[in-house]
């Protein structure tokens, strides 16, 4: 069981956006938080705001009102580093280079960062690739780096935006299940941005759900379905159980918003 | 097996068009079919090409045109992609100079010789300027494209990541504009020459440009059509050259890099 001491914590956070002289709401006072080692994953319909949350967390958005803490208890080390849903990988760096990318930012020496890619290179299988460029791998390979790109860093905070939602059926299962090992063996805190609730149920400690336009705390549901947890837990009653839970909450959502974007039409 | 087959063709097309084409010029002249004195046959020409080789008339005119094109293009780089780059970044300075570079942009470049002579030093000064006018702006224009077309997820990406100012613009600004700057300097490049020979006809006693006109002058149309060869080579040349060069320099640039 992860420890119950708070690591990330969002109060009272909003983010208003200015469009055509109007202002659109995006996240409504969110309050939420995750604990030290924990896998946290937020799911809602889109507009929800989920990646917002994630910019707001990663420094690239400031929020308009709130606040955001993320505890820090190493120092020096980077407070988050985000996996990004289209991999944003530096396309003329190779891949080696794409990891030690922020090490170099930061100042760390060469030796130090070298021995940061290869290892991080073997955690996620691509030892081979080091010295390919990101257009000679696939899909799966490429989101591979960009998750050794960030774990290179050793944030406090592992922020994940949809980092599977691009990949092909297969290679997201894979994908998943690598994740699973990889968290298992770094113990990060670890928040996590999806569309999919399957994906939430299988990797996530707990699932905060968003409502939609604008972005508002809808539920949070605790995943009690064990660890270690691999696929096979798509079988297990209580899965099904939450999984229906949440979908019929989430249906709902969905719903609204989609009746919204009608009546927002024809306005 | 079908696909090396249809590589092969397509690689004959590529051969066999010019040679074809030479074939039926050769023949068209032997026959009468085209004026002799006008349209020399192919094989005529060569044997000129190769005397003006020779007696070292032609070596002395390349020279000097090379000579000219290094400057004007060296010139022209430095400033487009210099003047590209800072209006990629900064977005004043692009609102302030688009306007103006819409007007001189389209103006031949011949037409810049004079003004050009006004101020600098007429002469060698002045024809290398005329000369880096065009394949300036065109450097600067596809250097600020380059800039604006970079994923804007990958500057972000590298934000997040650190990369701030020098380091922003070294390890992502750069990086990212250099296929379109590569793109602007070959089409830039190709202007030198057509300027320059344009330039040479008009205000040159030596150069490729001069001998031309000059071979035209007195109708040796066998020297003329001698001269037309060896700009062309040179074009075709200084262009797969850059090309080559950007394929060494940017191995991540998928085209290029795909064997």
């Amino acid at each position: 069981m992860p420890t119950r001491a708070p690591k990330v914590l969002v109060n009272e956070v909003s983010v208003t956006f200015e469009s055509h002289g109007r202002s659109v709401v995006a996240l409504d006072r969110i309050s939420l938080h995750a604990h030290a080692g924990e896998f946290l994953c937020v799911v809602g319909p889109s507009g929800s705001g989920k990646s917002t949350l994630l910019r707001v967390l990663a420094g690239l958005l400031r929020q308009s009102a709130g606040d955001v803490r993320i505890e820090a208890d190493r120092p020096g080390a980077p407070l988050t580093a985000m996996v990004f849903q289209e991999h944003a990988l530096l396309p003329w760096r190779t891949v080696r280079d794409n990891v030690t990318f922020g090490l170099e930012n930061r100042g760390v020496g060469r030796a130090e960062r070298e021995a940061r890619a290869r290892e991080m290179l073997a955690m996620v299988g691509l030892t081979r690739f080091a010295q390919h460029y990101p257009h000679q791998l696939s899909g799966g390979m490429k989101q591979r780096v960009g998750i050794a790109r960030a774990l290179a860093n050793d944030p406090e905070v592992l922020l994940m935006d949809e980092p599977l939602a691009a990949l092909d059926a297969q290679t997201r299962t894979i994908m998943q299940e690598e994740l699973l090992r990889i968290w298992a063996t770094l113990g990060k805190t670890v928040v996590y941005v999806t569309h999919s609730l399957e994906e939430a149920l299988l990797l996530g400690d707990r699932i905060v759900l968003l409502t939609a336009r604008p972005g508002r705390v809808s539920q949070v549901y605790a995943v009690d379905l064990g660890r270690p947890r691999g696929l096979e837990v798509r079988g297990a009653p209580a899965y099904g159980a939450l999984l229906e839970k949440i979908w019929f909450q989430l249906r709902e959502e969905v719903v609204r918003a989609m009746t919204e974007d009608r009546g927002g039409e024809h306005a | 097996m079908r696909a090396p087959d249809g590589r092969l063709a397509e690689h004959w097309i590529t051969v066999g068009s010019p040679i074809l084409l030479l074939a039926a010029w050769e023949l068209a002249s032997a026959t009468g079919l085209l004026r002799e004195a006008f349209f020399p046959r192919p094989s005529t020409i060569v044997m000129h090409l190769r005397q003006l080789a020779a007696d070292g008339t032609l070596w002395g005119h390349t020279a000097i045109t090379l000579v000219r094109i290094g400057w004007a293009f060296a010139l022209a780089a430095v400033l487009g992609v210099g003047v590209g780059l800072a209006m990629g970044l900064w977005r004043r300075l692009r609102d302030g100079l688009d306007p103006v570079f819409a007007v001189i942009y389209p103006i031949p470049s011949i037409l810049f010789l004079p003004l050009v002579s006004f101020l600098v030093p007429p002469g060698e000064i002045a024809l290398v300027v005329t000369t880096a006018v065009t394949s300036f702006f065109l450097i600067a224009f596809t250097t600020t494209h380059g800039v604006h077309q970079i994923d804007h997820l990958v500057v972000e990406a590298a934000f997040h990541y650190g990369a701030r100012g020098w380091r922003l613009f070294a390890t992502v600004l750069l990086p990212g504009a250099l296929p379109f700057i590569f793109t602007g300097l070959r089409l830039g490049l190709g202007f030198a020459l057509i300027v320059v020979v344009a330039v040479e006809i008009v205000a040159a006693s030596r150069g490729l440009g001069a001998l031309l006109w000059l071979s035209w002058q007195i109708l040796k149309v066998e020297d003329m059509y001698a001269t037309f060869f060896v700009i062309a080579i040179l074009g075709a040349g200084l262009s797969y050259g850059l090309a080559a060069l950007r394929a060494r320099l940017l191995p991540w640039v998928q085209d290029v890099a795909a064997p």
